[in-house]
C-alpha cells in the first residue's frame, strides 16, 4: 500500500540521528516497521510509572539494576506464575530482547528525567522505621540502594510497586528460583516483616525519603 | 455424590432464576442504549457556532467520530494516534499487516486477497446500532449479513457423547425437547398464578408441544429439526435417537446455547464487505490528513483557556496547544501520562480495570467446512478456545480465514504461551471439532488483546460483573463523563456500560459533543 509505504520512509526518517536505534530492518515488502522501545506503553511517558498496568517507575533506576532485571525476566527467574500477572506481562516481552538491545534500552531509559511519585501507601512510618534497619543493612539507610552489594535504590521508586514486590517475595512469586541469588537473599530477607501491615509501615517510612537525583553509579555494563 | 431435587424446589430453582432475568432486563442493563434510541442526529451548525482548536487523542472509532464531526462543522481538528494504524479495537488483519503485540509481533501471512481477512476485534454490527449504521451509510461502507448462529456448525465437549462432536441443531432440539416434556409434565391449571380457560390451555399445551416437537403423548423422542440420520430427498429422512437429557446437560454449554440467536447477537447481525475495519477507512478518508501517527501523549494539562498536550513522535518531543481535548486513550494508560487532572478525575481513572480477551485465526487450505454442510456461523467448543467461526463471505471460494480461538472472558489460557503454544493448542482443541482441522489449516495468527501495543487492554470493566453500579462508582462515572476543567472530555467504551460495542464508543462522542456545543453557545 503506498500509504503504508510513505508512512515507514516517515518513521524511518524520523529514526535518522536520534536517540532511538535504527527500527528493526523489515522484509523485502514495505511492512511496518518496529523496534523494542516499548517501554512507555506500559511504564508510562518518561518511565514515570502507571498505578493503571501496574508497571513501576522506571525513571532514576540505577542502570545496573534494570539490566539485570532484565536479563532475569528474560531467563525465566521473575514473571513465572499466574499470581504475579504484571511480571508474566514484562517476561514476555524480556523474552525477545538481544543483549543489544537491552542495552540501548537501559541507555534510552537512562535518558528519562526522574519525577517525584504520589504517595498512595498509608501505614505507620514511625513502627516501619524500627524494621528498616534490617533492610538498611544492604539498600543503605537512606534506602538510597549499594551496586556492590547488588541491592537497588528504595527511595522514590513507586510505593505500590514496593508493596506488591515485598509481597511477590514473600510469596514466592520472586525469589524462588536458586539461579536468581538477590531475589534468594530478598525472599530471605522479608521474613522480618510477618504481615502485609508490617510491609505497609515500612513502605511508608521509605516515602519520606528523598530520592537523591541523579543515582549514585550511573555507569551501565554495556556489552558490547 | 450427586444430589436430587425435587420437582417443587426445582420450580422455584427456575421461578428465581427467571424473576432476576426479567429483572436485569428491566433494569436496563443496556445502560446508555434504550430500545427506542434513533441515531442521534449532530446538528453541524450548532456544533460549529465558532470555531475552536481541537486535539483528539486516539484514533479509536469514538476518536474518529468526534474528528469528523468537528473537521465537518468547521473546527480546527488534531488526531494524535500513538500505533502505526488507527481503529483501536476496529482491527482488520489481512496479508502483510502487523500484529504489535508485546513480546509477540507478528505479520499476517494470509494469501493477499480481499476475502482473506480476520475481524480480530469488532466483528458483528446489530441492526439495532443505528448509529454505526448511520455511518456506514454517510461514509459509504458496504454492507452484509453476517451470520452468527449456524445449525449445522457443531458443539463439542469431553464430557459430553464421548467427546463427539454433535451438530448446534441436534443439541439445541434435543434440549428444547427435553425442556418442552419437562413444561409439560408439570403443567397443571392448580399450579399456573392465573386461571387459565380450556382454550387457553390448550393454545398453551400446543406452544410447549411445538417448541420441543414432542409427541401425542407429549413425550420427546427425537425431531427431524435435529437432522436426519439418512435420506431425506428420495426416501423419507429418518431421525437421530434423543440424546438423553443427562448428556444435554453434561457440558456448559447448555445455559447458553439458546441465547446466542437472541437479543444483540440474534438476528440482523452485518458486517462490511471486506473487513470491518472499511468503518475507519470510511472515517480516515474525510480526516485522514489530519492524523499523526506514532505520536505517542506523554503530558495533558488543563489551562484555564485550554489544553496542553505534549506528545512525543520520532523522538522527538511536541506541544500541542488546544482549546478542547476529546481524549480516548485507555483510562489505565492515562494514569501513565503527566497531568493536572483533579484528583477525583484520577481516582476515577484508577478504578477502570482493563479487559482481557483472547481471538485467533488460520487460513485454511480449502473451506472444509462447507463440505460439512457449514456456512457461516459459530461452533461452541468447551475448552480454552470456545469458538470457532466461519466466515460467512467468500462461499465456494478455493480458500477463507477461519477463526480458531475466542475467548471474551479473559484469555488468560493464552495469553502466557508462546506463538508456537497457542498455535498448537488451537490445534489441539479444534481437531477435536474438525478431525482433519490440522491439515487444513495453516499461518495461524493470534492476538492478546490485553497485551496490543498502546492499548494494552479489551473492553473496559467497570465492575466484575455486569451488575449496575454502586453508588460510588456512579459517582466516579459522572466525574469522567463531565469534562475536566470544562475542556477535556473523556470518550469511548470506557465510559459506557455496555461495553465492547461500537454503538457505545460512538453514542460516548456524540454525548460529548453534545456537551461541547451547548458550551459553545454559553460561551456565544
Amino acid at each position: 500500500m503506498n500509504l503504508k509505504a510513505m508512512r515507514f520512509s516517515l518513521a524511518a526518517i524520523l529514526a535518522l540521528g536520534l536517540c532511538r536505534a535504527a527500527v528493526a530492518a523489515p522484509p523485502a515488502e514495505s511492512r511496518e516497521a518496529y523496534d523494542d522501545f516499548y517501554c512507555t506503553t506500559c511504564h508510562g511517558a518518561d518511565g514515570r510509572g502507571n498505578y493503571g498496568v501496574q508497571a513501576p517507575k522506571l525513571a532514576g533506576m540505577e542502570p545496573w539494576y534494570l539490566q539485570r532485571q532484565l536479563e532475569k525476566f528474560r531467563a525465566g527467574l521473575r514473571g513465572t506464575t499466574l499470581d504475579d500477572p504484571a511480571g508474566l506481562e514484562m517476561r514476555a516481552m524480556a523474552e525477545k530482547l538481544s543483549d543489544a538491545s537491552i542495552a540501548k534500552l537501559v541507555d534510552w531509559v537512562g535518558q528519562w528525567p526522574d519525577v517525584a511519585t504520589a504517595h498512595t501507601v498509608e501505614g505507620d512510618a514511625a513502627a516501619g522505621k524500627a524494621l528498616f534497619t534490617s533492610c538498611a543493612a544492604c539498600h543503605g539507610a537512606q534506602g538510597q540502594g549499594n551496586q556492590q552489594l547488588g541491592a537497588p535504590a528504595l527511595a522514590g521508586q513507586s510505593d505500590w510497586y514496593l508493596l506488591t514486590q515485598l509481597q511477590n517475595f514473600s510469596h514466592g512469586y520472586r525469589g524462588a528460583d536458586p539461579k536468581d541469588s538477590e531475589g534468594q537473599a530478598m525472599r530471605a530477607a522479608v521474613a522480618v516483616l510477618p504481615d502485609e501491615q508490617a510491609m505497609r509501615n515500612v513502605v511508608s517510612y521509605i516515602n519520606q525519603f528523598q530520592r537523591s537525583a541523579p543515582v549514585a553509579a550511573r555507569t551501565t555494563n554495556t556489552k558490547e | 455424590m450427586e444430589t436430587f431435587v425435587s420437582r417443587r424446589t426445582l420450580l422455584q430453582a427456575l421461578g428465581a432464576t427467571l424473576g432476576t432475568g426479567a429483572l436485569l432486563a428491566a433494569g436496563g442493563a443496556l445502560g446508555m442504549m434504550p430500545a427506542t434510541a434513533h441515531a442521534s442526529a449532530i446538528d453541524t451548525a450548532r456544533l460549529g457556532r465558532s470555531k475552536k482548536r481541537i486535539a483528539i487523542l486516539g484514533g479509536g472509532i469514538s476518536g474518529l467520530t468526534a474528528a469528523y464531526e468537528l473537521l465537518r462543522a468547521g473546527h480546527e481538528v488534531t488526531i494524535l494516534e500513538a500505533s502505526h494504524r488507527a481503529g483501536g479495537r476496529v482491527f482488520t488483519v489481512r496479508h502483510g499487516d502487523l500484529i504489535d503485540e508485546i513480546g509477540n509481533r507478528q505479520y499476517c501471512e494470509f494469501d493477499d486477497e480481499p476475502h482473506m481477512y480476520f475481524n480480530a476485534g469488532a466483528a458483528r454490527i446489530p441492526s439495532t446500532h443505528r448509529n454505526v449504521l448511520h455511518y456506514c451509510q454517510e461514509l459509504g461502507v458496504e454492507l452484509e449479513i453476517f451470520i452468527n448462529e449456524n445449525k449445522q456448525a457443531w458443539v463439542q465437549d469431553d464430557a459430553m457423547l464421548g467427546g463427539k462432536p454433535v451438530r448446534n441443531g441436534e443439541y439445541t432440539t434435543n434440549l428444547r425437547g427435553h425442556m418442552a416434556e419437562l413444561f409439560a409434565k408439570f403443567l397443571k391449571p392448580e399450579e399456573l398464578d392465573q386461571p387459565f380457560t380450556e382454550s387457553e390451555l390448550e393454545t398453551l399445551v400446543a406452544v410447549i408441544r411445538n417448541f420441543g416437537d414432542l409427541d401425542e403423548d407429549m413425550l420427546y423422542k427425537g425431531s427431524v429439526r435435529a437432522g436426519y440420520a439418512s435420506g431425506g430427498f428420495l426416501k423419507h429422512g429418518t431421525h437421530h435417537p434423543a440424546i438423553a437429557l443427562k448428556e444435554i446437560l453434561s457440558t456448559p454449554v447448555a445455559p447458553v446455547a439458546l441465547e446466542a440467536n437472541e437479543g444483540e447477537t440474534g438476528p440482523i447481525l452485518m458486517q462490511p464487505v471486506g473487513g470491518m475495519d472499511r468503518i475507519i477507512h470510511g472515517f480516515l478518508d474525510k480526516v485522514g490528513n489530519r492524523v499523526l501517527y506514532r505520536a505517542q501523549v506523554q503530558a495533558i494539562t488543563l489551562r484555564d483557556d485550554g489544553v496542553t498536550v505534549q506528545f512525543e513522535q520520532g523522538g522527538t518531543s511536541r506541544v500541542l496547544d488546544v482549546d478542547y481535548v476529546f481524549n480516548c486513550i485507555p483510562s489505565h494508560l492515562l494514569t501513565g501520562l503527566q497531568n493536572n487532572f483533579p484528583a477525583e478525575y484520577v481516582h476515577a481513572l484508577k478504578h477502570i480495570r482493563r479487559g482481557e480477551a483472547f481471538k485467533g485465526a488460520f487460513q485454511a487450505k480449502t473451506r472444509f467446512w462447507e463440505k460439512e454442510d457449514i456456512y457461516g456461523g459459530i461452533s461452541w467448543v468447551n475448552a480454552p478456545i470456545r469458538q470457532i467461526w466461519y466466515p460467512p463471505h467468500g462461499i465456494h471460494k478455493a480458500r477463507g480465514v477461519i477463526l480458531g480461538a475466542y475467548d471474551f472472558a479473559h484469555g488468560i489460557d493464552f495469553t502466557d504461551m508462546s506463538q508456537a503454544q497457542r498455535i498448537e493448542a488451537m490445534l489441539a482443541q479444534g481437531e477435536k471439532v474438525h478431525p482433519n482441522y490440522r491439515q487444513q489449516v495453516e499461518k495461524g495468527v493470534t492476538i492478546a488483546w490485553h497485551r496490543m501495543n498502546h492499548m494494552l487492554g479489551c473492553a473496559a470493566r467497570w465492575t466484575d460483573s455486569y451488575r449496575a453500579l454502586n453508588e460510588e462508582e456512579e459517582r466516579m462515572m459522572a466525574t469522567l463523563i463531565s469534562p475536566a476543567n470544562g475542556r477535556h472530555y473523556l470518550i469511548g467504551d470506557q465510559v459506557a456500560l455496555h461495553v465492547a460495542w461500537q454503538e457505545s464508543a460512538i453514542l460516548s462522542a456524540h454525548r460529548a459533543l453534545d456537551d461541547f456545543a451547548a458550551r459553545l453557545g454559553e460561551a456565544a
